[in-house]
């Protein structure tokens, strides 16, 4: 039932098959001025975790609200599980859970009475809640603390509440806008797990983020938005892959004397020496050649170092728009 | 049915998120009604007389006894207290031998006008008792015909006049808090993008408004009959009556919060609506009583119609025009929930 994220990214870019959970086409949204989205299209596929990576400002929120219904849109197509969530929004509101950025739970109430809350409101049924919430509850490792005051949670504690919140009334799809803002490393991590714990039980996640590890760790294909815009749309791999080449830098005792003679035939694109002792070799896929430029090098040399150095997907929006994520 | 006792049991439990505020909503006018009935509205004045030296001091000190309504309480009770000449604290009445006429000095303390008033008429009405006595029955005679059979004590009218602000209070105050709230902490995306019809959440949370403000409306009638001893004849009634109370109020309460979305301020909405609606609403008299453009502008609040259809539980007899005042409760309740499920409609449910 599990995917790798290999196998899913490998399934997702192989070729369109089957109705995509979400569709979003030439989408335009305006606030006043201000084109918020502009011409967007994208889809998602069941049971990916999709990533919308931009900048603050990007337009990342806004296509959560639109696919949402929460917005209307001023142009263009969305279709939510088949629905649209303009003209069939209680359809479509059943089927998705939504994590908003602010975490927006009852700090005076428990994270049991939370989750009733959000049943009364969501759950069509009510008669299987109570096991489902013990079920969440034990998931995002919440179930010791379920009758405390929300109020002294942690903030991953409260992300972790609000997920297993939109997770109650058993979405398809769940929408999760920036869902480590503010959370430590450690529960970062705790809540990527979670997530990748849902998509094994065949949920779909579109997650919204401008953090690039972020993105890189957790979803299988990521569009990256910018002014409203998609810029890019892949795989982190492929995006980062697309930019051309990877970075190898030796260090060697004695100092390789002809390195184009050494490295010949290993499809090394350039070779520039950037100490006495180190080369720094361009190559095109540095983890399907580094073992045989080893070989190579440790036959008559001894190494004091390597190091691979492969684009980020900072370096992918730096190389798409001319600026930093984060700028 | 289980659905909306699950929602009713979430709203009953988000009392959480505001306990100061419910408490105050509860309670406040209760303890209006206790200080305000402990201070000013009793009929009944202490009187403090300087010790009689003379048989005409007697005679006014008895005479002031008799003073008040043949259908009510005694207006005066006097308490005989020493006098030495100096400052005294509210009044003391010294009767004066002055050149061979007994005359009633007044002395007073540091009080306001109307209260120098209040003692004034009676000890003037005492006197007038005497001097009738003097002239055999001669003089001017006050006779008292009342509309009621019986006297209306201030402090109970007081207390049931409060009934419908106690309901107005607690359910405006906590519908915009609460509502406002949902904005603040945004916890009304949870409610945005529900599936569930907002006929039912509006239904749940007028329902908890209306169970609070009734329960405060029960707090303060239990306290004024403990206090007065004056219970309504048919209870069920009075809470009947106050429920459209309630579910205006809470609307009011619900279309501040939705529209403002900020604690404050539509927490004073709620405040203002419910303090000038007591006040112009038959707060401190029957709107009848005062007539003119203060009786038209009291029949426009719902308060003025529920002090009229309770006051024939207190006091036996009915007052106005009932129908209209159920009509008129009946018809603003409606056109309040029509504004409300606009208002949430627009603000929460629409598409932005």
């Amino acid at each position: 039932m599990a995917r790798t994220k290999g196998q899913q990214a490998g399934s997702v870019l192989g070729g369109a098959t089957g109705t995509p959970a979400v569709s979003v086409s030439r989408v335009t949204r305006r606030f006043s001025d201000l084109v918020a989205v502009d011409e967007l299209s994208f889809e998602v596929r069941p049971g990916e975790i999709f990533g919308l990576l931009g900048p603050n400002g990007a337009g990342k929120t806004t296509t959560i609200h639109l696919i949402t219904g929460l917005l209307r849109r001023d142009g263009g197509e969305v279709q939510v599980l088949g629905s649209d969530p303009e003209t069939d929004a209680r359809r479509v509101r059943q089927q998705i859970g939504y994590v908003p950025q602010e975490t927006n739970v009852y700090l005076d109430l428990s994270a049991v009475d939370n989750l009733w809350h959000h049943a009364a409101l969501y759950c069509q049924e009510l008669s299987g809640v109570a096991r489902r919430m013990d079920d969440l509850l034990h998931l995002v490792d919440l179930w010791d603390r379920r009758k405390d005051p929300v109020g002294a949670f942690s903030g991953g504690m409260k992300r972790r509440l609000a997920l297993a919140r939109a997770l109650l009334h058993d979405p398809e799809l769940i929408l999760f806008d920036e869902p480590t803002l503010g959370v430590d490393v450690q529960a970062r991590h705790v809540l990527w797990e979670h997530v990748r714990s849902q998509q094994a039980e065949g949920k779909t996640f579109i997650i919204s983020t401008n953090d690039m590890a972020e993105a890189d760790a957790l979803c299988e294909r990521v569009l990256i938005i910018d002014h409203g815009r998609a810029i890019a749309l892949n795989c982190p791999e492929a995006l980062k892959a697309d930019l051309g080449r990877d970075i190898v830098t030796l260090r060697t005792s004695p100092t390789v004397q002809d390195p184009a003679r050494l490295f010949g035939g290993l499809g090394v694109q350039a070779i520039s020496r950037t100490e006495p002792d180190q080369l720094r070799l361009e190559v095109r896929d540095a983890e399907s050649i580094v073992g045989a430029l080893l070989a190579r090098v440790t036959a008559d040399h001894r190494l004091e170092s390597v190091r691979i150095a492969r684009p980020t997907l900072d370096d992918v929006f730096l190389h798409y728009t001319g600026r930093a994520l984060r700028e | 049915m289980a659905r909306f006792r699950l929602l009713l049991r979430n709203e009953l439990r988000l009392f959480r998120t505001a306990v100061p505020i419910h408490a105050v909503a509860l309670l406040q006018p209760t303890i209006l009604y206790l200080l305000m009935s402990t201070i000013l509205v009793h009929p009944t004045f202490e009187m403090n007389v300087a010790w009689p030296t003379t048989e005409a001091g007697d005679r006014l000190l008895e005479a002031m006894s008799h003073v008040g309504s043949p259908i009510g309480l005694p207006y005066i009770e006097p308490v005989i207290v020493p006098f030495d000449g100096g400052p005294v604290a509210r009044q003391v009445v010294v009767v004066e031998d002055q050149g061979g006429h007994p005359v009633a000095v007044q002395h007073f303390g540091l009080i306001d006008s109307n209260l120098v008033k209040n003692y004034r008429n009676r000890l003037t009405a005492a006197g007038l008792r005497l001097w009738n006595e003097a002239l055999d029955g001669r003089a001017v005679s006050v006779e008292e015909r009342a509309w009621l059979p019986h006297d209306m004590p201030y402090n109970i009218y007081f207390g049931m006049a409060l009934l419908p602000m106690t309901v107005f209070v607690a359910a405006s105050f906590l519908g915009a808090i609460l509502v406002a709230q949902e904005f603040e902490f945004q916890t009304i995306l949870e409610y945005r993008l529900a599936p569930l019809s907002p006929a039912w959440i509006l239904a749940a949370r007028l329902t908890r408004l209306l169970l609070l403000a009734l329960l405060s409306a029960v707090i303060l009638s239990v306290v004024v009959g403990l206090r007065s001893d004056a219970w309504p004849d048919l209870p069920w009634l009075v809470v009947l009556i106050l429920v459209p109370v309630a579910l205006i109020a809470g609307c009011l309460g619900m279309l501040a919060g939705l529209l403002l979305r900020r604690s404050i301020p539509a927490f004073l909405v709620g405040l203002v609506a419910s303090f000038a609606g007591w006040v112009m609403g038959s707060g401190f008299g029957l709107a009848a009583g005062f007539g003119g453009w203060y009786e038209r502008l009291s029949r426009l609040t719902p308060f003025t119609h529920a002090v009229e259809l309770i006051f024939p539980r207190y006091f036996g007899a009915v007052i106005g025009r009932p129908a209209l005042s159920v009509a008129y409760l009946l018809l603003v309740s409606a056109a309040m929930l029509v504004l409300t499920a606009v208002a949430y409609r627009w603000r929460v449910v629409r598409q932005a």
